[in-house]
């Protein structure tokens, strides 16, 4: 509630290259954050940073056996990143549909049980596009078991016009026809989930100066 | 702007098989399709015969798909002359107007399709389409059912009925739905991993047990589903560490569940082979396996 959320520039182009990839279709990922010192719940008015994120599915996101192959295996590879799940994103079919179904409720709750300060993220599908100014997400969070949106002047951007431009030039380029999500491992196990390929060329673009992501 | 044969240096034939492929098999990947197909009409439509038609049309549908309303109404303008008066020409006007959100409009013109000949179906599946755009589900949902009464055969429709009940969470009408689907389709895998994971996310021991022999029917139908090949492994390691079976039932599905996992891991050695990455995916999967590994009771 009080504390405030961070997005780098990797979770969030991969995200939206996600989306793009298939713009027909509902789309749903889970977003990753480095451990803090500390363990388990929210670091005491810290910040959450959402560092990475894996894009889940672009088909039948509502049939749970295949989420919870997923989800077993993200977690083991998060832990072995030193890295958990800290929320989920969703992008519905319909242009128009912003709002959190049940789906997406149930989700997001299921993660709120490991992590108090988890945070859904929805896309507002009409204003992606090559010319959005403000980040095209609504964020929400849970307090007293409801999802209620969150203060948008606790969300913050690592290097928000860095982040456009590196989003603006990958999605121009057709990157996001390279981005791999569960459903398109799971028609062929040797494409990789953790999207390294996309992750260097992120990388590569984003400004030196910066150091990290 | 380099064109597409120079690119991936392929010949006209090859761009005109290409399209033939992508129609056959129904793919959505419409931005290749205004690629290829808006080149291949522009340099080479004097080739292309009576082929040209199914092409214009293929890619004027695509173009929509892309936003490409210049290149859409150039297709459709060419249909239209060609086939003035035409329902087949007609449905695609309304799809462009579906397509710039005139629903209206586009609703109109497929009723009058429908007044000249009642037995179009595709005009009935437009304006279905137009209910499911809107967001009106259950609406579209009704009017599917309806069409489905007269049109019991249409595979199509009912596989879309059982989308539409997925995204409306109504799992007990959508595997009836899918039941459809492998009475006429038996040797399809995919309509049996798909039932299976249906019964799996409606849970409860009995479904949990229908799942599994679907997920394993649909692995006999094609062993290389993945899907069908956790599926069986998730179902059958619930299964016996359910409190609500026998220890018959248990023993049965532990041994079900360790067969499962042995393919599994076999299959990601297999993929394994070279990458860096392909090895995380490959770690996790062991792991996740280990983990899940049930004590028999």
């Amino acid at each position: 509630m009080s504390c405030e959320v961070e997005f780098s520039a990797l979770a969030f182009v991969k995200l939206l290259l996600h989306a793009s990839r298939f713009p027909h279709c509902a789309v749903n990922g889970v977003l990753l954050s480095e451990c803090s010192e500390g363990g388990a719940g929210a670091p005491e008015g810290g910040c959450v940073c959402v560092s990475d994120c894996v894009p889940l599915f672009h088909s039948h996101l509502s049939l749970s056996a295949m989420t919870e192959v997923a989800l077993q295996q993200i977690d083991i590879w998060c832990a072995r990143k030193q890295q958990r799940i800290v929320g989920y994103y969703h992008a519905n079919a319909s242009l128009t549909d912003n709002s959190p179904n049940t789906v997406v409720l149930k989700i997001g709750d299921k993660i709120a049980e490991q992590f108090g300060n988890a945070v859904l993220v929805m896309v507002e599908n009409s204003k992606v596009s090559l010319d959005y100014g403000t980040p095209p997400v609504i964020l929400y969070v849970k307090k007293d078991s409801k999802w209620i949106l969150k203060d948008k002047n606790l969300v913050m951007w690592k290097q928000w016009e860095d982040t456009k431009r590196v989003a603006d030039a990958l999605s121009s380029a057709k990157a996001y026809n390279q981005l791999i999500d569960f459903d398109c491992h799971l028609d062929d196990i040797r494409q990789d989930w953790t999207n390294h390929d996309i992750n260097a060329k992120i990388a590569e673009l984003c400004s030196p100066a910066n150091g990290n992501l | 702007m380099a064109s597409v044969s120079d690119m991936y240096d392929v010949t006209w034939e090859e761009m005109r098989d290409k399209l033939r492929k992508w129609r056959d098999e129904n793919y959505r990947n419409s931005e290749q399709i205004v690629e290829v197909g808006e080149e291949l009409i522009q340099e080479h439509a004097s080739k292309l015969g009576d082929d040209v038609w199914i092409i214009y049309e293929q890619v004027m549908i695509a173009a929509l798909d892309c936003s490409r309303d210049d290149l859409a109404t150039t297709c459709l303008h060419e249909l239209q002359k060609q086939f003035q008066g035409s329902h087949r020409v007609k449905r695609l006007a309304g799809m462009r107007l579906e397509a710039l959100e005139r629903y209206d409009e586009a609703f109109k013109m497929y009723n009058d399709i429908l007044q000249d000949d009642s037995t179009n179906t595709a005009a009935r599946k437009r304006k279905i389409a137009i209910l499911k755009a809107q967001g009106k589900s259950t609406e579209a949902i009704r009017e599917l059912n309806e069409y489905l009464e007269q049109f019991v055969g249409d595979q199509e429709a009912w596989h879309e009925l059982a989308e539409l009940y997925i995204n409306e969470h109504d799992y007990a009408k959508a595997a009836f739905s899918l039941e459809e689907l492998m009475m006429t389709n038996p040797h399809n895998h995919l309509y049996c991993e798909q039932y299976a994971e249906v019964k799996y996310t409606q849970g409860g021991i009995e479904n949990l047990e229908l799942s599994r022999k679907y997920f394993a029917q649909a692995l006999k139908l094609n062993n290389r589903n993945m899907r069908a090949l956790f599926g069986l492994y998730m179902s059958a390691s619930h299964i016996g560490a359910s409190p609500k079976a026998s220890a018959k039932v248990k023993k049965d599905n532990v041994k079900y569940a360790a067969w499962a996992a042995s393919q599994i891991n076999r299959a990601y050695q297999l993929a394994g082979h070279g990458t860096k990455e392909t090895k995380c995916s490959l770690k996790a999967v062991e792991e996740m396996l280990e983990s899940m590994q049930i004590m028999p009771s």
